[in-house]
């Protein structure tokens, strides 16, 4: 479970920083568990040089150019965004009213993204040439994701602060153990509890879906658990999805270039996939922890059956 | 002891029958051909009609019925009986005992329909039945049922017990379906299939009969099944209505085509409102939740449905997404007219396996109380899925509970529930070296106390017996059950009396009478043997006596304990 400040964002101690320096190469150049945004690494950290991560990009966008709808991106990614800068009036709402849909909203552009990427197949592209969670893998992602400054203007512009933006990507990055359970359907064996890897959706759409389920699921759960509910768990209930919603935004922005102007490199689009996937990936569990799973400890207190 | 009849073919066949284990489970072999109906003395059996209006007042309003699973439709397990108190229940007797002849799972409650003589309807594994003089013990017919090869079966060879309406008992099957005998004669009347056992569909619950519906659930969670609640026609069996707990809309990709959800334990129904309360287990695979992300909805937890169609009406998930085979599977109780602070409230109670009791408003499944812990929680949702075996975790409630199938009860009088927990730590794994050969890494395995480390600060206690205020959610007494054997868990339910009593079995072969205010043991009596079925309690105007009736021999999944093949019934004069 991951602690939180009243932003309810990943809080990134000494030993946190000192971690994600190491995963991402730099042990010199800033002080190891100084403080750091990502604005200050850029251009320290080393980038691409294999190329490898180009290589998966091509891959990827050589089998979907000329599939994806760009009209219909653009326009549910412009919905989509319009719908995250509504995050901090969600939290400032609370708990929802009975018959709420404030959080099916939030998620209904990020529904039809998805739908539209699992008509044309791009999941499966995206599944069949990137890795696994690899600690290698993750390594490059978050350098490459650090070193290009297009991907996070983009959620600075909407409303996530330098602060934020680094928090993120260090508790993605620190969390690679959890990423790492996430395995790419290709991978799961059939036969087990008789289900069918047929049945399981490719890895990134497990992620997107992933997070739009559970945004869906706000507006009931909160309305009916009020009793449980602190101030601390809405906070964190706005952090989780703020890490969620920027990787959805990562994701669905990749898609749009690749259906329009393109101007992602190769390296860049397989860094915006990966990393909005786990940021997907983690932001989910960290809401499960967090929200969905209250113990005594975090529980407003019971009131007598007044 | 009642008379046992030298010769009865269905008892003969039921005996030849063996449960063998296979690789996922059980399954059953030595299997009769045909289903095979014993008569006796049927005469004794009066004819005379359950209706609809028999069964609202089963055991709640009319104490010489107890028609029904849970009583009554309400699952309150509660009799207006009241000639057995606190004060004379220490000469409370044993009546009688029934020999069923089948040394199988005892997990059933005993049905009693009024009359002269007062008629028991009586169920064991595995799908053995028999029509009982409930005065004498005398048996009046049997039944065994017909299994198929092929079964798949997670825990044992279960069934709970029997529906009843009209002329007609109705009783689900292993092989995932419901017979209904006539009840005069115990002659099959007709069967239907409600899910295909050859991929691990099965059903084990007592259903219910509500309104011209017979209403049942689904078992298999363990399978990759898809759960279900369904409605039947009484007469014929034809289908009326049918409801899948695991809508595409709420799961990812194609994952809730085997994402479980099984009702695999007894709807409650509120016949005012006309809303089925339906316990939802486990979301599949139990274990890795990253192939199936987001809450699993309608898992673990109560789906409330419209008897006139199934559609959905609410629901509340007790561990969304769980990994932790947390089923919310024991029996709902509904509660009418329920003060709470200023206002008065009709709500749903549900104990889990999270080892809290859940107090809901029944109109909208809204929280409006979460109990103090039934049981220890120590470590509960901390462990990581899919570590090495150097960074197990013990955990408590263990995958057992808190609270697994055990029916809870309630006591108007005391405005308490009673609900039997169980204590005991558990370690779920997955082991890197399954995982990649690829045959169980989202299986894994689970560690079973006492295979575990003991996980600091337990308190070495397996099971109790805990009384619990659903309006404050103060826990307001615990029984621990206690002793240096790995045989105290506790598998059966509880009853209640308008006297203040609370009456439940133990593992350890006890059957234990307590003062439901303050959880002092009033009365016991030591049958031999686990008790892994709830009871049941009637007036027999006839005899002036009030009998408690209970099964006896072990069962389930879990250090099920001795076989036994018993039904013990107690007695107590009015005078």
């Amino acid at each position: 479970m991951s602690q939180y400040v009243n932003d309810g964002m990943p809080e990134i101690g000494q030993e946190d920083r000192r971690q994600f320096l190491k995963v991402v190469g730099l042990t010199g150049a800033v002080a190891a568990g100084s403080e750091f945004t990502l604005s200050d690494l850029r251009g320290e950290v080393e980038g691409e040089t294999a190329g490898e991560l180009a290589a998966m990009g091509e891959a990827i966008r050589s089998d979907l150019v000329g599939t994806l709808d760009a009209g219909l991106l653009g326009s549910e990614l412009a919905s989509l965004e319009e719908q995250i800068t509504r995050l901090p009036e969600l939290r400032a709402m609370g708990v929802p009213a009975e018959d709420s849909t404030e959080y099916q909203q939030l998620a209904e552009p990020g529904w039809a993204i998805h739908e539209h990427l699992v008509e044309v197949g791009f999941f499966e592209s995206v599944e069949e040439h990137l890795p696994e969670f690899t600690p290698e893998h993750i390594g490059a992602t978050a350098r490459e994701f650090i070193n290009t400054a297009a991907l996070a203007s983009a959620l600075s512009e909407l409303g996530y602060s330098e602060e934020e933006l680094t928090s993120t990507v260090v508790n993605v990055v620190n969390n690679k153990e959890r990423l790492a359970m996430w395995v790419p359907t290709k991978n799961i064996p059939a036969g087990v509890e008789g289900f069918d890897p047929q049945n399981i959706a490719p890895l990134h759409q497990r992620a997107a879906a992933g997070t739009l389920l559970w945004t869906d699921y706000l507006d009931t759960y909160l309305w009916q658990n009020e009793v449980l509910l602190t101030d601390t768990i809405l906070d964190n209930n706005y952090g989780d999805l703020k890490q969620m919603y920027a990787g959805l935004h990562l994701l669905a922005n990749a898609a749009e270039d690749l259906a329009g102007s393109q101007e992602l490199s190769d390296a860049q689009l397989t860094a915006a996939l990966s990393a909005g996937a786990a940021m997907m990936i983690v932001g989910q569990e960290d809401l499960t922890n967090d929200v969905m799973r209250i113990t005594d400890e975090m529980r407003a207190p019971r009131t007598g059956g007044a | 002891m009642a008379s046992i009849h030298e010769h009865d073919a269905a008892v003969e066949a039921a005996q030849k029958i063996e449960m063998v284990e296979v690789e996922d489970g059980y399954t059953l072999t030595n299997l009769p051909d045909e289903s095979i109906t014993q008569q006796f003395d049927v005469e004794q059996i009066p004819q005379k009609d359950v209706t609809q209006e028999m069964r609202e007042q089963s055991a709640k309003e009319d104490p010489t019925s107890w028609l029904m699973y849970g009583g009554g439709y309400q699952q309150q397990r509660h009799t207006s009986a009241d000639v057995i108190t606190k004060d004379n229940v220490g000469d409370l007797e044993l009546e009688y005992l029934v020999q069923s002849g089948v040394a199988s799972s005892m997990e059933g409650v005993p049905i009693v329909v009024p009359g002269d003589p007062p008629v028991m309807y009586q169920t064991n594994g595995p799908n053995h039945a028999k029509a009982i003089n409930a005065r004498t013990g005398e048996t009046l017919w049997s039944y065994t049922y017909a299994n198929p090869q092929g079964l798949l079966l997670c825990c044992d060879a279960n069934n709970r017990g029997f529906a009843v309406h009209g002329d007609k008992v109705y009783m689900t099957t292993l092989d995932s379906g419901i017979v209904a005998l006539n009840r005069y004669t115990g002659e099959e009347e007709w069967y239907t299939s409600t899910g295909d056992h050859e991929i691990g569909y099965s059903a084990t619950w007592a259903p219910i009969v509500h309104d011209g519906k017979v209403i049942t659930g689904s078992a298999g969670g363990e399978y990759g099944v898809s759960g279900f609640v369904q409605a039947l026609n009484p007469e014929d069996g034809s289908s009326i209505w049918k409801t899948n707990t695991t809508p595409a809309d709420e799961w990812a990709g194609d994952s809730h085509e085997h994402g479980a959800g099984t009702v695999w334990m007894t709807p409650t129904l509120d016949p005012d409102s006309g809303m089925i309360h339906a316990p939802v287990g486990n979301p599949g695979p139990d274990f890795d939740g990253t192939v199936r992300p987001g809450p699993n909805r309608y898992t673990i937890g109560t789906l409330t449905l419209s008897a006139d169609d199934g559609s959905v009406q609410w629901h509340y998930g007790e561990s969304p997404h769980d990994v932790w085979d947390y089923d919310s599977s024991a029996p709902k109780i509904r509660v009418n007219d329920m003060e709470m602070g200023d206002e008065t409230r009709d709500v749903v109670l549900s104990p889990g396996k999270t080892a809290w009791v859940y107090t809901m408003d029944a109109g909208n499944g809204r929280l409006l109380e979460r109990s103090q812990e039934t049981t220890q929680h120590i470590n509960m949702w901390k462990m990581v899925p899919h570590v090495d075996e150097d960074r197990r975790v013990a955990f408590v409630p263990g995958a057992h509970g808190g609270n697994d199938w055990q029916p809870p009860s309630y006591n108007p009088e005391t405005g308490l529930m009673y609900v039997n927990q169980n204590n005991a730590p558990h370690e779920i794994f997955w082991e890197e070296a399954q995982y990649e050969a690829g045959q169980t890494y989202w299986g894994g395995g689970l560690n079973d106390w006492p295979d575990v480390s003991e996980p600091q600060g337990w308190n070495g206690n397996l099971s109790a017996i805990v009384a619990v205020d659903p309006v404050s959610g103060e826990r307001v007494w615990r029984d621990w059950i206690s002793s240096d054997t790995t045989s105290d868990y506790l598998w059966g339910g509880s009853i209640t009396t308008a006297t203040g009593l609370t009456f439940a079995g133990t593992q350890n072969g006890n059957i234990v009478a307590y003062d439901g205010e303050n959880g002092d043991r009033l009365w016991q009596f030591q049958l031999g043997a686990p008790i892994c079925s709830s009871l049941s309690s009637w007036y027999d105007p006839g005899e002036g006596k009030q009998y408690v009736a209970v099964q006896v021999g072990g069962s389930g999944w879990l250090h099920g304990g001795r076989r036994g093949s018993t039904v013990a019934v107690f007695g107590l004069s009015e005078n």
